[in-house]
């Protein structure tokens, strides 16, 4: 008996402990960051840093203003979406609410074989397939653009749209469904005007993940956005968003320079961007649960 | 053909997979009766319900044979769209299931899906919840989530829901098996109320339930009908003694 009670109240603790190492670990990330990236501020003030036109790290004197460098990724991570939400989103209604068994299953391996590609791999497509057929077919000095990088981005975030919207979609009681049939619905309508709103927290779940993966998402952006750290004028524009301009000079910069802590703080910016990303898609699961989107 | 016949049952099989559900059955439903479907759990009343709006169609291997007249005309023909005779035939499930809409968007769900322009959608509403007797319980409330109602008023809303689409008949399965008694005898009510404009056929595991609402009674066992009549000489002198068994409950 005693010895239950003991081995209980272990089990308990060490579960405790788990969950405490991973806090632990992500508190030690989220200092060091912080450490390492504030000291720029006494440099450059922070509202030049966010909004400064000019990314000149290795001038004399430098400049560290990183707006071209958040433009990039904001437009490149928007691109991305427009292309991603809705092939992820048809293709999870298509693999939960239409297609025949075989093709279904067939559909949702094809996506999770997608979602195992390594992102140099599919940068590497970028830059040897897509890049080169961009530039032919358009004329242009370079395929590396803002084109190229949301394409790909999107590849990569159409797995986690749609696997997580079909979960949604699936979840979704029968009884709506046959609500919807027996009121002389046709399939069509009961998917947009039902299945679809019941289970929109969950899909604007799907999204938020879907752009917060490819707003953090590195290797693609270095290796198929082009590179140059300023305001694009055009979609067929080169950018440097943000984890490229870190993942690329971070290596060259002295320990503690002022480069060094301006890249730092990047990572800063691009962790709240990440975080708010996060946020809102709580916020929003949370808001169209409450209510079940009543008022749609 | 007698006039007060709206449904007409001829040799109906039906099978789910290899199993077969219902076996030869032949009954006729008269137009404004109630007619109630009792049997024990399995002999498939559900399933004959939900033949009659083709809901079945739904599930994937099912089959019907035999003919399902609704005013003369077969509804498994191959020409006729379950989309109308959904419209024509409603339904109320036995777990109330509300749309997770506001109260008067789930009223007007199945009027705008008919693409007929509704003039007055307010009045529609107002009208459906008034017969479903609702209307004073959520008049103030109708832009809030069907999913705040208690459970007997979700079903008297699905109620309202069915009756929005001006049906001919009215298919209820278990109404009030999930109600409590308060409820139940509202919901008994407005049956005994809707009878004049409706046709109503309903499941029902309620015996008092049977004999209080119904015109009319069919007993079902294993998937056959064992014995169709009057509602009073079922539940006085049956012919079939296991119906007797059955409504005595001294069955099995
Ligand atoms: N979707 C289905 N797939 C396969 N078999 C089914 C399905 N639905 C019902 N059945 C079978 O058909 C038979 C009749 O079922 P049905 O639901 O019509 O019974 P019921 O009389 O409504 O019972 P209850 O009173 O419990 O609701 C049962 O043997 C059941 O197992
Ligand atoms: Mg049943």
């Amino acid at each position: 008996m005693m010895n239950r009670r003991i081995k209980e109240t272990l089990i308990k603790y060490l579960f405790f402990l788990f969950a405490l190492v991973s806090v632990i670990v992500l508190g030690l990330i989220v200092f060091s960051l912080f450490r390492e990236g504030l000291p720029i501020f006494q440099h450059t003030p922070v509202w030049d840093f966010l909004f400064g036109m000019e990314w000149y790290p290795t001038y004399d004197p430098p400049s560290f203003g990183i707006f071209p460098l958040i433009v990039g990724s904001v437009i490149v991570t928007l691109l991305a979406a427009v292309i991603a939400v809705p092939l992820g989103l048809l293709a999870a209604i298509y693999i939960s609410e239409i297609a025949p068994k075989a093709v279904k299953e067939i559909l949702k391996s094809v996506i999770e074989l997608l979602a195992g590609l390594p992102s140099v791999v599919l940068g590497f497509f970028g830059m040897v397939v897509v890049a080169p057929w961009l530039q032919d077919t358009f004329d242009l000095p370079t395929g590396l653009n803002i084109v190229n990088a949301s394409a790909i981005l999107a590849i990569m975030a159409i797995p986690t749209i749609s696997s997580i919207s079909e979960d949604a979609l699936y979840s979704v009681p029968r009884e709506f469904k046959e609500a919807s049939y027996a009121l002389g619905a046709t399939k069509f309508e009961t998917i947009a005007k039902v299945i679809v709103p019941a289970a929109l927290s969950g899909i604007s779940t799907a999204i938020m993940l879907g752009m917060a993966r490819a707003i953090g998402e590195t290797m693609v952006v270095l290796m198929v956005a082009g590179g140059a750290a300023a305001i694009p004028e055009s979609l067929f524009d080169s950018v440097r968003p943000m984890p490229a301009s870190i993942a690329a000079e971070m290596g060259e910069t002295p320990y503690r320079s002022p480069h060094y802590h301006a890249l730092f703080a990047t990572g800063m910016v691009l962790f709240f961007m990440t975080l708010a990303f996060n946020l809102i898609a709580d916020y929003v699961s949370h808001k169209f649960k409450q209510t079940g989107s009543a008022t749609l | 053909m007698d006039s007060n016949i709206i449904i007409d049952l001829k040799n109906v099989n039906f099978y789910y997979g290899q199993t077969r559900a219902l076996s030869n059955i032949s009954m006729t439903f008269r137009k404004n009766k109630v007619t109630a479907l009792i049997g024990p759990s399995g002999c498939g009343k559900s399933t004959l319900l939900r033949l009659l709006n083709r809901m079945n169609d739904l599930i994937d291997g099912t089959r019907v044979e035999g003919e399902i007249l609704y005013e003369d005309q077969n509804i498994y023909a191959p020409d006729v769209d379950p989309v109308e005779i959904r419209r024509k035939i409603g339904m109320v499930f036995q777990k109330p299931n509300p749309f997770p809409k506001t109260i008067y968007n789930n009223i007007s769900y199945g009027p705008k899906l008919t693409g007929v322009p509704v003039d007055d959608m307010n009045a529609l509403v107002e009208q459906s919840l008034k017969q479903a007797v609702l209307w004073d319980e959520v008049k103030d409330i109708l832009n809030q989530s069907a999913m705040n109602l208690s459970g007997g008023q979700q079903q008297r809303l699905c109620i309202a829901r069915a009756l929005a689409m001006k049906p001919d008949i009215l298919l209820m399965d278990e109404p009030t098996s999930a109600l409590d008694p308060i409820s139940t005898a509202k919901i008994e009510e407005l049956i005994e109320e809707l009878k004049k404009d409706y046709t109503i056929i309903i499941v029902t595991h309620n015996m008092q339930q049977a004999a209080r609402i119904s015109d009319e009674t069919a007993f079902f066992y294993l998937g056959n009908l064992v014995e169709y009549n009057k509602t009073e000489k079922i539940f006085t002198k049956p012919d079939v003694k296991q119906t007797e068994d059955y409504i005595t409950g001294r069955f099995g």
